[in-house]
Order: structure tokens, then C-alpha cells, then sequence
């Protein structure tokens, strides 16, 4: 019985699981990057996650059509993000406890709204709602194995991948990600240089309300094709984990958003044979987070009390 | 002369207090007016519903009486995330402190330790206490340390204790009468009385009153009160002026464990006659943090500030029965803004520095 669990994680349905499951928290894990990137602390990744996952869905299930469904998401993800940036910046309050009040409005915030547009309490499952839908790209899809993992999957995964790839770009290749590098780096010294600080930080915060809504409409457009109360499930906070788990450091960020996403595959596979307690193999992501976290924080602070590293 | 001076200044926007004030009072206005808008929105009677939200609990006895029970375990969560919010720490613990407390309260409930009366719901408010106090100091304890995400990690620490807290009731304390998940019926002698009961007083009111005014007197009376304040200011400061913050941190932890785990034996032993790990506790940690931002840190602030906003929850429970169109969670509406604009350090103070300024050239001529 044992066997068969083992053998099952390495099989095609467990990596396609892992892909799967890898794509909201790659969502987040840039989220929380971009802000970080000119020192800007956006927490609220799990409460625009969620306002966007249902955003899209009441977008599509007033409009008919998933596409300005996801839109709809979206512009509510810059508005959350603005908001975070009016009354940080503006306003003086602490970022971090703007976050922390957002994320834990947000589930009352999006009952109410769903049940004011809908009539609906706690899920849309009832409503109908358009989706979008997974991709056979065809070339790819018929090369064994590579096809299998890399065709067929959500639309927003590869949009996903594209997003990753122009992130790199845009962060270490381009003059605006060097500036934006700047501002996080020191400030002081980017104002002093001629970089326009606030508006950097402004912009970094605006696409990481973007990312992080995409993950969320990822969720309830793709994965789960409803909303439900409570649906993002910390998957926010795991990509502030990657984040500070890289600090600053683009692969490890990558790294570490995918090994939590395999062990939310892992917690998957156990979960469905019932060898070990259900409710501990749900823990299962949620401790490998803790784990990590700790321990990267544990051999960073070695490494600064030996002397290989500066503390900064 | 200088008697009416003195009451001029007291009473003007330019003392810290009194703007406090009335930027609480405005910023409460500013909410309850959206909310109204809302209400005309979504409701066909607005003005019935909001003047139900806010004399909805006075109507009736059993209304206001909801309101004194339930609020107390909301109170002693605020309580906590003031204690750690006033340190500079964020730690987000609470949630789970509440969940995983709330296991030792039924351990100690479900089983005939003592035959006493008095004895046995001392005995679960104690182990409740204990457990909590011993586990919210971890994520502190790992920030203080080697400088871990505390946040991350006491989110983490949240799922983690539901999830074993759900564990430990399915394998040692499930029930067999029902086919809920949820741990056998206490027995008679843990369960808290009432005191009064049309207004459903009971000792756990008096427990919370004393916790408020010893947190009160921790936090502006003592040493142990000035350092954590000032750790929260100015951490720096406080380090170079010989304070350990280490120890700092894991004694504020600990205090606010204590008060967790003290808000989940109340909670379960006067409104639950079993135990269900994911339904009897949930959300109260979570909540507890928002009261806390709306009470300022401050310890009696954020005891009031737990009453509002459980009697605006009641509110809305009765406007229930003669409005459906309005769901509860419009209560967090009201909450979000006021939280919104009380914790914006310049809401309001452009105000108030012009008539700093027009006072200050009055007495300049």
C-alpha cells in the first residue's frame, strides 16, 4: 500500500499535479517579488487573490463571457493595489497592517458581495458561470512525455510562464527593472540619481495586484471553475514565504514557490489514501512552509554570526 | 484665568487626545454613511435597516444579552494582538492559539477530574492558559532568534494547529452520538453558569474586566508596559538602552497566549457544549486583530471597540428576520473603514495642523 503511494509520486499525474497546483503560488511568489523589488511590502497578496478570484467569476457570470470575466478581475486587483498604495504612501498608514486588515476582511468582504450580486452564500457553484478553458498546443502535444506535461494545460498557466519569463527580463535586463532595483536597494540614493522613487513603487505595486489577481482568477476561472468561500487557502502567504525565503534572488524565488507546490501535490496523494490522518496530511504544505522559512532564517543568521556573510 | 486657559486647551483639535477622538468619532460617521449607501443599494428599506443595525440588540433583553456573552472571548483576542501589535511584533498567532486551546479545554472538560463545581472550569481556563502561552511564544521566539518572517510563520502555525487540533479530537475525544466532527459533551461541573442570567452575565465578564484593567495597568504602570511601548516606537532605542529584546519578546508572547487561551475557555464553556475544532473557535484570533487596530493598542479601547462591533453584529442578526437582502458580513464594511482611516496617520491632520498653526500666531500677538 505504501509502495503504491510512493510509486504514484512519480508518475505523469503527479508531475502534471504538481504544474497544476505550482501556477497560483508562481502567481504570488512574483506578486510578492515585485513589490519587495523597490522595497515596497504588499501582505495583501492573499486578499487580492481572493478578491480576484471572485471578481472573475461574477465578471463572467454578469457579462456571459469568461475573458471580460478576467478582466473585471484584474481591474479590481489594480484597485486593491491602489488602495494599498493610497494609504500607505499617502496617507501614512503602516503597510503592514493595511495588509494584515485587508487579508482578513477580505472572506467577510467577498461573502457579502457575492451574496448582494447573487443571492448566493459562500460558493458560485450554483450560478452559471463561464470558465476558461486548458490548451493543446499542437506540435508539443504530440512529443511523448515533454508533450504530456507541457500541452494541455489552463491558459493562465502559460500565461503564467510568459509573465515569468518577461518578469526576468524586464527585472535584470532593462533599465526600468535597474531602477526599480535601485529604489529597493536604497532609495536615497535612487531619489539622488533622478529615479522618480514613488512612481516605481506605485508601478511595482500595481502589477503585483495584477499577479496576485491573476492567481486568484487562476483558481476559480481554471482550476476549481467556481468561487468558494476561503479558496485561496494561504496560498498567498507561501508566496511571501518564496519571496523571503530568495530574498531577492529570482530562481531561488522560482525554487521555492515549486517545491511547495510539490508538496501540495504530495498532501494531494496522501490525502486520497487514507493510510495517514487526513487532517495532518492537510498540514502537510503548510508545515513544509514553516520548515523552510525557518530554516533558511536559522543558517542565514549562522552564516551572518560567523562572519561569511554582511548582515545588511 | 490660566483654570480657563487650560480647559481651552483641552477641549481644542490641537490636543493629541481630543483630535484622537474626533478623528475616531469622524472616521466612524464616514463608515456608517458608506455603509447606508450600501444598504440603498442592495436593501428596499435602508433607513429601517440601518436604524435596526444600531437599536436592533437594544429591543430586546435576549438581544443585548448575545451581545455581553459573545463578546468576551472577541475582547481577550483583541487583548493579545494588542499586547504583540504595541511590541512591534506581528505575530498573527492567535488564530491558531484559539484552535489548538480549545483542544485542552475539551481534554480537561470531557474528563471527571475534579467533582467540584468551582473547581473544574479553573482547571480548563488554567490549561487552556498554559497551552496557549507555551505555543504563541514560537513564532516570537523564532523572530527574535535568528529573525524569521514571523508573519509567515505564524500563518503557517495556524493551519498547522487546526490541522492537529482536528487530529487529536477525531482520535482521543470524538463523539458517538452525532456523526459531526467534534469531541464528546463536557461534563456538567466544567460548564459555566451564568451570574445574571436575562443579561447572560457570567464570571467569564468578570475575568475579562480584571484581564483589561491588569493589562491596562502592565501597559501604562510598570516597567515591563514602558519597555514593550517603546519597543514598539523605536526598537533601536530600546536595544542600545540595555533592554534584552529577546526576552522582551517571548514575555509578551507569552502574555498573549495566556490571554488566547484563557478567550477560548470562555468561549467554549459558556457557548458550546462540545468541542468542534473547525467551526467553535474560528475566526475569533483573526478578528482579534482587527479590534485591536480599531482599539488603538489600547487595552480598553479595544474592549470597547469588541463591544460595538459584536452588538453591530447582532444588529445585523436581527435585522435578519425582517430584511434577508443584508447578510451579516456588512458589519465588515463599517469595520474596514473605520480601520482604514484611524490607522492613516494624516486623515485629518492637514485640519489640524492649520489650527495649530492659527493658535500658535494668536499667541504670538
Amino acid at each position: 500500500m505504501l509502495s503504491t503511494i510512493f510509486g504514484s509520486l512519480f508518475t505523469m499525474n503527479f508531475l502534471t499535479t504538481v504544474i497544476r497546483l505550482s501556477t497560483p503560488l508562481f502567481f504570488a511568489a512574483i506578486a510578492s517579488f515585485i513589490a519587495a523589488s523597490t522595497g515596497m511590502v504588499n501582505i495583501a497578496i492573499e486578499s487580492i487573490m481572493t478578491f480576484g478570484a471572485l471578481a472573475g467569476i461574477l465578471g463572467s457570470y454578469i457579462t456571459g463571457s469568461a475573458w471580460t470575466g478576467l478582466l473585471i478581475g484584474l481591474v479590481i486587483g489594480v484597485c486593491t493595489a491602489l488602495l494599498i498604495a493610497l494609504f500607505s504612501m499617502r496617507l501614512g498608514a503602516s503597510p503592514i497592517l493595511i495588509g494584515i486588515a485587508l487579508n482578513t476582511f477580505a472572506n467577510s468582504l467577498a461573502i457579502f458581495f457575492l451574496y448582494a450580486i447573487t443571492g448566493e452564500k459562500g460558493s458560485s457553484a450554483s450560478l452559471a458561470t463561464k470558465t476558461l478553458s486548458s490548451v493543446n498546443i499542437p506540435v508539443i502535444k504530440d512529443i511523448p512525455v515533454i508533450g504530456q506535461l507541457i500541452s494541455g494545460q489552463y491558459i493562465l498557466t502559460y500565461v503564467c510562464w510568459v509573465i515569468l519569463i518577461l518578469l526576468f527580463i524586464l527585472i535584470y535586463k532593462t533599465p526600468l527593472g535597474m531602477r526599480m532595483r535601485a529604489c529597493g536597494l536604497n532609495a536615497g540614493a535612487a531619489r539622488t540619481a533622478g529615479i522618480n522613487v514613488e512612481k516605481l513603487q506605485i508601478l511595482s505595486l500595481i502589477m503585483s495586484g495584477l499577479f496576485a489577481a491573476l492567481g486568484g482568477m487562476y483558481l476559480s476561472l481554471n482550476y476549481v471553475h467556481i468561487y468558494s468561500s476561503n479558496m485561496v487557502a494561504g496560498q498567498g502567504w507561501m508566496g511571501i514565504a518564496a519571496n523571503g525565503i530568495a530574498s531577492g534572488n529570482y530562481g531561488v524565488l522560482l525554487i521555492s514557490a515549486l517545491i511547495f507546490a510539490v508538496f501540495r501535490a504530495v498532501s494531494l496523494i496522501f490525502n486520497s489514501s487514507a493510510i495517514f490522518p487526513v487532517d495532518l496530511v492537510a498540514a502537510i504544505p503548510y508545515f513544509a512552509v514553516f520548515f523552510f522559512v525557518t530554516i533558511v532564517s536559522v543558517i542565514k543568521y549562522y552564516r551572518v554570526k560567523t562572519g561569511h556573510v554582511e548582515e545588511q | 484665568m490660566t483654570e480657563k486657559k487650560a480647559k481651552n486647551v483641552n477641549l481644542s483639535i490641537t490636543n493629541p487626545k481630543v483630535f484622537e477622538a474626533i478623528k475616531m468619532i469622524l472616521s466612524i460617521l464616514i463608515a456608517l454613511a458608506i455603509t447606508f449607501v450600501v444598504l440603498c443599494l442592495i436593501s428596499d428599506n435602508p433607513v429601517r435597516a440601518i436604524v435596526t443595525i444600531l437599536t436592533g440588540p437594544l429591543t430586546k433583553r435576549r438581544y443585548f444579552g448575545s451581545v455581553v456573552e459573545s463578546f468576551i472571548p472577541y475582547a481577550f483576542s483583541g487583548l493579545a494582538a494588542g499586547v504583540l501589535f504595541k511590541s512591534g511584533a506581528f505575530n498573527l498567532g492567535g488564530e491558531g492559539i484559539f484552535i489548538i486551546s480549545g483542544v485542552t479545554v475539551a481534554a480537561v472538560a470531557c474528563n471527571a477530574i475534579t467533582t467540584s463545581h468551582m473547581l473544574h472550569p479553573v482547571l480548563c481556563i488554567l490549561a487552556a492558559a498554559v497551552t496557549g502561552g507555551i505555543l504563541m511564544i514560537i513564532p516570537s521566539f523564532l523572530k527574535a532568534k535568528f529573525g524569521t518572517n514571523e508573519m509567515v510563520v505564524s500563518l503557517m502555525l495556524n493551519s498547522i494547529y487546526s490541522g492537529i487540533a482536528m487530529f487529536l479530537i477525531r482520535k482521543y475525544l470524538l463523539t458517538t452520538t452525532t456523526s459531526t466532527i467534534g469531541s464528546r459533551d463536557y461534563l456538567a461541573t466544567a460548564r459555566i453558569g451564568y451570574i445574571y442570567e436575562p443579561l447572560r452575565v457570567s464570571p467569564c465578564l468578570i475575568l475579562l474586566i480584571a484581564a483589561t484593567i491588569i493589562m491596562y495597568l502592565i501597559m501604562f504602570k510598570t516597567r515591563l508596559g514602558y519597555q514593550i511601548r517603546l519597543a514598539g516606537t523605536n526598537p533601536k532605542f530600546a536595544e542600545y538602552s540595555g533592554m534584552s529584546a529577546f526576552k522582551l519578546a517571548i514575555i509578551t508572547a507569552m502574555i498573549a497566549g495566556v490571554l488566547c487561551g484563557i478567550g477560548a475557555a470562555c468561549q467554549l464553556l459558556t457557548q458550546t457544549a462540545f468541542y468542534q475544532p473547525d467551526r467553535s473557535l474560528t475566526g475569533i484570533g483573526f478578528s482579534g486583530m482587527l479590534l485591536s487596530m480599531l482599539g488603538r493598542n489600547n487595552p480598553i479601547g479595544i474592549v470597547i471597540a469588541a463591544f460595538m462591533i459584536k452588538y453591530l453584529e447582532q444588529g445585523t442578526g436581527v435585522l435578519y428576520f425582517v430584511d434577508r437582502a443584508v447578510p451579516a458580513e456588512i458589519v465588515a464594511i463599517v469595520e474596514g473603514i473605520v480601520i482604514l482611516l484611524i490607522s492613516s496617520q494624516y486623515f485629518l491632520r492637514g485640519f489640524r495642523e492649520k489650527r495649530l498653526l492659527k493658535e500658535g500666531l494668536e499667541k504670538d500677538a
